[in-house]
């Protein structure tokens, strides 16, 4: 385990190179949010309307901790270097290794959205308050278990990235697979609760990845529930064991396809 | 000077060419890549149903309008990624002295830069923007409007972005100010301009001009006006003239350290 944190702290301290950077990307960010609150601000004819069991505010800030969570996984970002891994062959330094590739991975794209996320989740707040003036009362407690159902969502969206960008093993771009991933996680698990979707889509929408990466967090944090909170976390401990398993299955399998050319 | 651009159309048409041959070569990813970026665009359809059953009008877009928004949208970012890819990374080219191989070249430096290859979902992307047009509603003059807004449009965003990357003669991490640039025109461009209101709406028709990409040509689709017709192609050739007056401002200003690169 201590060589995993070691990656993850030399990661992390690389990144913090880059912070100015972090600041410019969450320009992006803050546009996202600037749109969705004209469109909200459109479809409620007043504030205290409720669409689904949402009020305004509570959809407003649903959006602002569903975006956090997908800009801080920054999976386009992993995709494509884990498939560039293993297209150009470089993958092969990771084979000599002491460490579990998927581990290495985990540990090494955990360190460098590390800073991201600290600064998306401040700032983001900070975007919040500013447009609503008002924030989910929330205790500390509830505060802190959110942040961690926050942290395993976002280990299981790069397991789950890491496991499309290992399909390049068997076709040359798995780039093409994340955008329809993440399209299916934007659309369905970012833009609007669960709630907001047909009755009969919905049970599907709680076993997919949607309600653990997505969903459930940000539930948490417009409407806290401690029934919520253990069911979201047997959810979130279910889908790390079966992404790992996952990834484990498909490298090794992958990886005895693989032909280097030394150079 | 005609057979000069002529000449230069030739050797821009040719460079393109080359460059789909190349994506071509590997058919598989060629075609998982088109596919998978139609799959992609279509995706956003959901939003809009769900957003259209809450209330049947959104910024005086209903959902037709708002298919053909979403159509244009992509026709006019495959269009300008399809044909004129390397304008998004040119900042990259300059930072890093990839300009050398072109500057040698006895053509426009410029138009030899930004058409060295191609974006082949970008492809996708095309495709996509007519399937909605036949979804739409598809007749002659409808087609030739949205053909030509797709390509002006295109054109316009490649500008926007070589004056931004070309903001790299000048500045160092400029590119950033480009990516931030590129992105703000794309979140704007998808959602209908009615629901914006104040000093917003007088941004999207200057700093982060969509309005002359997106929503202007838009209008005129739904509402044939010559005069808007005519100053949407006044508008693209101010932003063509100075694209090519910044970059070519910047380029006076470029110094390389003889970077030795191979181009495949």
């Amino acid at each position: 385990m201590r060589k995993y944190i070691f990656i993850f702290k030399s990661e992390l301290m690389s990144n913090l190179q880059y912070v100015f950077n972090t600041f410019t990307g969450f320009i992006g960010y803050f546009i996202h949010i600037f749109i969705f609150l004209n469109v909200w601000q459109y479809i409620y004819s007043d504030k205290s309307q409720i669409i689904n069991g949402y009020t305004m505010n509570q959809m407003i800030w649903y959006v602002i901790v569903t975006e956090i969570l997908w800009s801080v996984a920054n999976g386009r970002k992993l995709c494509r270097k884990i498939s560039e891994d293993v297209r150009s062959g470089n993958i092969a330094y990771n084979i000599n290794k002491p460490y579990n590739y998927i581990g290495y991975s985990l540990a090494n794209h955990l360190g460098s959205v590390a800073i991201k996320a600290l600064i998306y989740t401040v700032l983001g707040i900070l975007v919040g308050l500013m447009f609503l003036g008002t924030i989910p009362s929330i205790t500390i407690i509830e505060a802190v278990i959110i942040i961690i159902t926050g942290i395993l969502a976002t280990v299981i969206s790069t397991l789950l990235i890491t496991f499309i960008g290992l399909f390049s093993f068997y076709v040359e771009d798995s780039n093409p697979f994340f955008w329809v991933y993440s399209k299916f996680i934007l659309v369905l698990g970012t833009l609007f609760p669960i709630e907001y979707f047909p009755k009969v889509m919905q049970p599907f929408l709680n076993y997919s990845p949607i309600y653990a990466v997505s969903y459930g967090p940000a539930k948490l944090f417009t409407s806290f529930t401690w029934d919520l909170f253990i069911k979201l976390f047997i959810a979130q401990v279910i889908y790390i064991i079966i992404g790992y398993g996952l990834c484990s299955m498909l490298y090794k399998k992958g990886v005895k396809r693989l032909n280097v050319n030394g150079g | 000077m005609l057979t000069e651009v002529k000449n230069q159309f030739k050797i821009s048409f040719l460079s393109i060419k080359y460059a789909i041959m190349r994506e071509m070569l590997n058919k598989v990813t060629f075609t998982t890549n088109v596919l998978f970026m139609i799959l992609n665009n279509a995706s956003f359809i959901i939003q809009w149903i769900i957003f259209f059953s809450l209330k049947k009008n959104i910024g005086g877009y209903g959902l037709k309008q708002v298919l053909l928004l979403w159509g244009l949208t992509s026709g006019v970012y495959g269009f300008s990624r399809f044909f004129f890819k390397k304008a998004f990374s040119l900042s990259d080219t300059i930072n890093n002295g990839k300009l050398d191989s072109y500057l040698v070249q006895p053509k426009n430096v410029l138009l030899s830069a930004i058409t060295t290859d191609v974006e082949a979902s970008a492809l996708g992307d095309l495709l996509y923007a007519y399937i909605i047009l036949f979804v739409y509603g598809f007749t002659i003059p409808r087609f030739i409007l949205f053909t030509l807004f797709v390509a002006l449009g295109g054109i316009i965003v490649t500008s926007i972005s070589v004056i931004l990357s070309s903001l790299s003669f000048w500045f160092q991490k400029s590119d950033l100010i480009a990516d931030t640039g590129n992105s703000l025109m794309i979140n704007f461009s998808t959602y209908p301009d009615g629901i914006f209101k104040g000093l917003v709406k007088i941004l999207l028709y200057t700093l982060v001009p969509v309005g002359f990409v997106i929503y202007l040509p838009l209008k005129v689709m739904l509402k044939f006006k010559l005069s808007l017709l005519l100053l949407l192609l006044l508008i693209t050739i101010l932003f063509i003239t100075f694209a090519f007056i910044v970059f070519f401002k910047g380029l006076k200003r470029y110094s390389s350290s003889n970077l030795m690169i191979a181009r495949i």
